[in-house]
């Protein structure tokens, strides 16, 4: 049996047998988590198959290539399925040990999975169309649990975020039209293959400016993010962290795909464009998080600077700088999904994460400080810590290409990033004044602070065994900016309709 | 054929700016609701002028059939909005109903999102 | 739907019920090789589901129904995608289809039908399942009644949480908001 349609066929039953079951309980929890662990264990499987070389290529309803739908799993998809699975199983467990099943919400864990069903489907597509509605799946579901716990002030943080992704949606079915009748095809190869030949076209430039707009909407780079801060510290701090972890690094994802397999080498303004926006984007995310003062709306505005520096890695579009890249989001979905999740034990100990309300965790609860500072410190970017060897990369590959105001820029961030880091290390950790309560009585910070722990040592992991890292990401890398490669694994496949490879 | 389907795609994509740039709700949404129709007429047009050419339907295969795909394409979009347009009227009217207003611009005039989250 | 019921449109909407479903069922037949199929024939079923609920009141559709349409939705979900899981047990790929002919069937005649019936089936389940929610969910809480029964209330809102919809908004505003609180304490 092909393994290709797993990833998205599991957490999908998971999701209905969920639904199904209705009442909240204790067996429904340990079904979801069995699922995850499956689908964690199967996409490490993937990951570890892909890197020897294979690719995993399933044309479904077998109708061939350019005629059928095909879902192609390279390294870097699989690389992405990892992630989407772990950083989704620490937040289910997480949810697990912050909410007793007696008032947990029935259709937050069916949601869950439906929208990672539609998060791996849009790692695994290998065609336009496919990943528009892999996109509007991820997305419904996220409208769903965006509102599902929401008080009306959530409610009303909603209403951008829907707005803005819709127009996004809605420009995305114009890209797709327009692709449509460039190419004559929507299959990611066959496009690859007929663009190369006609990569001096106006047209194509313009439909790559197009599907940069529409990505950096998912993404959210410099004038497009504006749906972002504000609603994602209204969530429930698990699927907080699922959000800031998985849903803007699909967008990452797809800016990679798209101008990395799909469209040709060529583009050369779009590229600078997207390293331009990557440094606005940088430098405002930063500016953003330091008017905020509370953890969950500062980390919500350092996701933006952090993909400032992952669409920096694409716009200067090197085969280094796309490694560096694909190692920046292996390193940044961990580390910024554990930081959420310290944020909400912090939460839960001083029962506010308002900085000015907050204080005294450094004395009653010292491992909760040295974990968060493990990961502070890895967004900020020192070594030996993950973030350091990301940003390193980025940053060589800059001074190569003579982006001298970018490499700049991007120091400055992470100079920024350090002070705010710092900021709620001196607040939340440092700051001991006596009035101050911790509920160490509130024992469900110990179960919440060890699956945060646990996804530190993965970083720390990921931040120690940097060379075994990157070169797995340099595998991805290579493979996923082999469009010859791309097409001839996705042509070889033969079904109904007979393949006639162009 | 063309040319007044290019115009009225036009047509559309500007109404459905002007109406979502307004602060009523309701505007807002017919605006989303002409935006979704602009962009599925924009796809249908993608199937080449229908001229002379037959609809796709099997048994008339030796006719000039119009592309089906884009339409294949559209009902996709069709559907994905017609669940995105319902969740959208809920959500406005949970809005209403929390807020006791319809004006999108009083909604969010004096909110201070740096503390409160 | 509020408002006097008239005699002559509870008739005729009884006898439409019917004409609509069996176009709905003819649509869905159909859709295999002509124009037709799931989504459309699902539509007509939900038109008519709504019509119902028109002569009969929104409240009147639950004694008529007795399950809840979301069920009928993941259901429907649960057929198509069982129908596209199906050729992964004989080492197919997913989504593949097979198709039979059958001649001399007792009363039928010639019968060709294949696994993307059963595929159409669960799109039909899904579209009425989903409409039907949406639009009775909406009818119900614009009318000012509770849009979820007790029992949906179980299955689809947090334990802690106030239903929206009642209409006196400071009272459950604090209400919804002190759960909230408990959690977040802002």
């Amino acid at each position: 049996m092909n393994p290709t349609i797993l990833p998205i066929l599991l957490p999908l039953l998971t999701a209905l047998l969920v639904l199904f079951w209705g009442k909240p309980g204790r067996p429904r929890r340990v079904l979801v988590a069995g699922s995850g662990i499956v689908q964690l264990a199967l996409a490490l499987w993937l990951v570890a198959r892909s890197c020897t070389g294979e690719s995993f290529v399933l044309t479904l309803g077998n109708w061939s290539a350019p005629f059928g739908i095909v879902l192609v799993i390279d390294p870097l998809a699989a690389i992405m399925l990892a992630l989407s699975t772990f950083t989704a199983l620490a937040s289910i467990l997480y949810g697990y040990a912050e909410l007793s099943f007696r008032v947990e919400h029935p259709l937050r864990l069916p949601l869950t999975q439906f929208l990672l069903a539609g998060i791996n489907l849009a790692f695994c597509t290998g065609d336009l169309f496919n990943l528009f509605v892999a996109f509007e799946i991820m997305l419904i579901a996220s409208y769903a649990l965006l509102t599902l716990e929401a008080d009306d002030w959530d409610v009303k943080q909603a209403f951008p975020y829907l707005a803005v992704n819709l127009v996004g949606s809605t420009l995305f079915l114009c890209a797709a039209g327009l692709a449509y009748t460039l190419f004559g095809t929507l299959n990611f190869a066959d496009i690859a293959m007929r663009a190369s030949v006609m990569a001096d076209d106006p047209r194509v430039l313009a439909l790559g400016l197009l599907l940069l707009v529409v990505f950096g909407i998912k993404a959210g780079i410099f004038p497009l993010y504006y749906w972002l801060p504000n609603s994602y510290p209204t969530l429930p701090i698990p699927l907080a962290a699922l959000y800031a972890g998985m849903l803007t690094k699909v967008g990452v994802y797809v800016l990679l795909r798209v101008f990395g397999t799909v469209l040709p080498h060529s583009l050369e303004p779009a590229h600078q464009l997207l390293a331009w926006l990557a440094g606005a984007t940088m430098i405002f995310g930063v500016l953003g998080a330091i008017s905020r003062n509370f953890i969950r709306g500062i980390l919500a505005y350092h996701i933006l600077s952090q993909i400032g520096f992952m669409v920096l890695a694409i716009g200067l579009f090197t085969p280094l700088s796309f490694a560096a890249c694909i190692f920046y989001v292996i390193h940044h979905i961990i580390v910024k999904s554990s930081l959420f999740l310290i944020g909400g034990v912090g939460l839960c100990l001083n029962r506010t994460d308002n900085l000015d309300r907050m204080g005294n965790l450094w004395r009653h609860a010292p491992w909760l400080g040295v974990v968060f500072l493990c990961q502070a410190l890895s967004l900020a970017g020192l070594p030996p810590l993950s973030g350091f060897w990301g940003k390193y990369a980025i940053v060589v590959v800059g001074l190569e290409k003579g982006a001298y105001v970018l490499v700049a820029a991007s120091l400055v961030a992470s100079i920024l990033t350090l002070f705010s880091m710092l900021k709620i290390w001196n607040s939340a950790f440092w700051n001991s004044p006596d009035e101050r309560e911790v509920c160490l009585w509130d024992l469900r910070w110990v179960k919440l602070c060890r699956v945060a722990a646990g996804m530190t040592v993965v970083s720390l992991g990921i931040g120690l065994g940097a060379e075994g890292v990157f070169r797995v990401a340099q595998e991805a890398a290579v493979r996923a900016l082999d469009q010859e490669g791309y097409a001839r694994v996705v042509f070889s496949r033969i079904g109904k309709g007979g393949a006639t490879p162009p | 054929m063309q040319i007044e389907t290019a115009l009225l795609i036009g047509a559309l994509f500007g109404c459905a700016t002007y109406l979502i740039l307004q602060n009523s709700f309701v505007r807002i949404l017919f605006g989303f609701v002409v935006l979704t129709n602009a962009a599925n007429l924009l796809v249908l047009s993608m199937s080449g002028n229908p001229a002379g050419r037959h609809a796709p339907i099997v048994g008339s295969v030796a006719r000039p059939l119009v592309d089906p795909l884009p339409q294949a394409l559209i009902l996709t979009a069709i559907v994905i909005g017609f669940g995105v347009t319902a969740y959208l009227v809920l959500l406005l009217y949970r809005i209403f109903l929390d807020q006791r207003t319809t004006n999108a611009a009083e909604l969010y005039e004096d909110q201070d999102t740096s503390e409160h989250t | 739907m509020n408002g006097p019921r008239s005699f002559i449109f509870n008739s005729t909407v009884r006898l439409v019920f019917f004409l609509v479903n069996v176009v709905a069922v003819y649509l869905l037949l159909r859709g295999h090789n002509a124009p037709g199929g799931g989504f459309i024939a699902g539509l007509a079923t939900a038109i008519s589901l709504i019509f119902l609920s028109l002569a009969v009141g929104v409240e009147g559709m639950h004694r008529l129904l007795r399950f809840d349409p979301v069920l009928l939705a993941a259901a429907g979900l649960v057929l198509a995608a069982g129908a596209g899981m199906l050729p992964m047990f004989v080492n197919q790929p997913f989504l593949e289809h097979f198709q039979f002919h059958l001649s001399n069937v007792p009363v039928l005649g010639e019968v060709h039908a294949g696994t993307p019936l059963l595929f159409d089936v669960g799109v039909f389940l899904v579209v009425v399942g989903v409409t039907c929610k949406m639009i009775f969910v909406f009818a119900k809480s614009a009318q000012g009644l509770r849009a979820l029964v007790a029992e949906e209330e179980r299955r689809y809102s947090s334990p802690v949480e106030q239903p929206i919809e009642s209409d006196a908004p400071p009272a459950s505003q604090e209400a919804a908001a002190r759960p909230k609180e408990e959690r977040h304490a802002n």
